[in-house]
């Protein structure tokens, strides 16, 4: 497989264009190729090689680019449906304050949308702002446990994002997209998972709502190691929950709450609260020298790649040797969901993980 | 499905005014099997107003079937909401769930047939539709579910807008009602539960269309 290393830093990529296949692939190499000859990306490169990197720099990933670096690569296709819902965002360096010994955070999400793309792409687009946000409010109060400031932090940061996409403000994300067809005030049916990953030298900090999965490639052949758990509506403690709030789980092609939403927690789906939250969970996992990588995606790769097979493939990247492997192993798993017959959007982001890559 | 209707569980915190209330399967089945088809169904009453009553009775629903009517009370002028309700060629006006509508047949008046896309993430894809009454003195619509890539299979809904006895210049109730056959491996209480749930979202997003309209008309 080849692939051009790239840089896309467009500030809002469309989406509007569905993506399938190879077609898609030979187009994101068309661009990719343009924007390599213009220089873009070569500055890019020679800044991360210099051991520095914009701390504001953005990117977000259209619909069947590729965005590699050495750190990580993301890959995104429509597939079998004709929207693309899903959302990815990658922000290095997303925080102004780093951890308490200097180091770097970096951002990372996958938001898989339904009922209209607008949910998904709002938090694309802020999420790591209002993460940024609570984090400072969280870091001056000293009296919490690092992994209890963490889950402050990601709830009210789900909050607000939530509180964001239910009102007339969240309204502005909607505005920028040609493909959202939502007239105000009647979007409560639209709603996106959040699979969110911060990376920091020693930890890996995940904050999860809905069915979207973040699975850590830990090295020596060690079995991977789920950072999120699917919010499924009849997982025993969400069914608990569904009808303690007086909701209930009903068996209609699945488990969907009120046999319509086939997760038990999203952003948005403001006519199915309580019953669907937006509450997060957050799990804090330490680094070991070992790690090999970490791979967030939304469930039309999860739905017909185990997290063995997709921890494989990154790894039969990773040995290849070659330095744009995360991008490699991102567009290698999203061809294997299709080619499974996965009948969703397909979005992935691999983090390198390697102690020697920092 | 007509523009996937649900049916709801108890009582919703989100919303204030609309209400569904269903037929126990029991009571329907054993009035069915005892009576023949003939019978009047008595689910509603009581719950639907004594105006709109007459236009939502239907034949107890036998055994494989159910059914459910929800209450939607609208501050703005029945007039604004009848204008809103009876464009069958336009559901997405009001409804959620649409992502396209496209006409097969007709123009708008009864035997338009139209083909309802629906957005992502319900467990239904597509719904065929003939409208069987549009009644612009009763204020009374009628459709049937005719094919599709849903469950819910012998679907037919009636709506009508009313003026609320209490406020009728300024304010309107719709009631909404239908009759479906229960899917395989599903109750009764589940189909409502779904179809109610659909309703009842529809009807809301209703309320908001037409009293922003009624707004806009002063």
């Amino acid at each position: 497989m080849s692939m051009a290393q790239v840089c896309c830093d467009s500030a809002v990529a469309a989406t509007a264009a569905p993506v399938v296949g190879a077609e898609a692939e030979a187009r994101a190499r068309a661009r990719a190729e343009r924007r390599s000859r213009a220089g873009e990306s070569g500055a890019w490169k020679h800044a991360v090689a210099a051991g520095t990197a914009d701390a504001t720099r953005k990117r977000s990933l259209g619909a069947g680019e590729l965005l590699v670096a050495r750190k990580h690569g993301a890959a995104s296709v429509a597939g079998r449906r004709r929207e693309m819902e899903d959302a990815v965002s990658v922000r290095d360096a997303f925080c102004a304050e780093g951890t308490a010994d200097g180091g770097r955070r970096d951002f990372y999400g996958v938001f898989d949308g339904h009922g209209c793309s607008h949910v998904a792409e709002a938090c694309r687009d802020r999420m790591h702002e209002l993460v940024a946000e609570e984090l400072a409010a969280t870091a001056a109060d000293s009296s919490v446990s690092a992994a209890a400031a963490w889950t402050v932090a990601m709830e009210r940061s789900f909050a607000r994002m939530d509180a964001e996409v239910t009102s007339a403000g969240g309204r502005a994300a909607a505005a920028r997209s040609s493909t959202c067809r939502c007239d105000a005030h009647r979007c409560d049916h639209v709603g996106s998972t959040a699979v969110v990953a911060v990376v920091e030298e020693h930890s890996v900090i995940v904050a999860n709502c809905g069915d979207s999965r973040a699975v850590l490639c830990r090295g020596d052949g060690a079995p991977p190691l789920p950072l999120s758990s699917d919010h499924k509506p009849d997982r025993p403690d969400e069914l608990e929950r569904i009808e303690s709030a007086g909701g209930r789980v009903i068996f209609w092609e699945g488990a969907r709450v009120l046999g319509v939403l086939a997760m038990s927690r999203a952003v948005g789906d403001g006519y199915l609260k309580p019953y669907v939250s937006s509450v997060p969970e957050v799990t804090v996992t330490d680094r070991s020298d070992g790690d090999e990588c970490l791979i967030l995606g939304s469930d039309g790769l999860w739905d017909v790649v185990s997290n063995e097979a997709a921890c494989e493939v990154a790894r039969a990247c990773l040995r290849r040797g070659r330095a744009k492997w995360c991008a490699e192993a991102a567009a290698l798993l999203t061809k294997l969901a299709l080619a499974r017959r996965s009948s969703d959007n397909v979005s992935v982001v691999v983090i390198d993980l390697r102690r020697r890559n920092h | 499905m007509p523009c996937l209707q649900a049916s709801s569980p108890g009582s919703m915190p989100y919303q204030h005014h609309g209400r569904g209330v269903g037929c126990a399967a029991e009571a329907g089945a054993a009035v069915g099997a005892s009576a023949g088809t003939g019978t009047r169904c008595g689910a509603h009453d009581g719950e639907v107003p004594a105006e709109a009553a007459r236009h939502h009775e239907h034949a107890a629903p036998g055994p494989g079937r159910c059914c459910s009517a929800v209450v939607q009370r609208v501050a703005a002028p029945a007039e604004a909401v009848w204008s809103v309700v009876r464009r069958f060629d336009q559901p997405q006006a009001y409804k959620r769930f649409v992502r396209s509508c496209a006409l097969l047949a007709g123009d708008g008046g009864v035997g338009t047939l139209r083909e309802v896309r629906v957005v992502s993430g319900l467990p239904a894809a597509s719904s065929r539709e003939r409208l069987e009454v549009l009644d612009d003195e009763s204020h009374v619509l009628s459709f049937r579910v005719v094919g599709g890539e849903h469950r819910l299979q012998n679907y037919l809904s009636v709506t009508t807008v009313h003026p609320s006895p209490a406020a009728p210049d300024a304010a309107t109730v719709v009631v909404e009602s239908y009759v479906v056959d229960v899917p395989p491996g599903n109750t009764p209480e589940d189909t409502r539960v779904f179809v109610d749930t659909i309703v009842k979202c529809n009807l809301q997003s209703l309320a908001t269309t037409a009293e922003k309209l009624a707004l806009a008309a002063v």
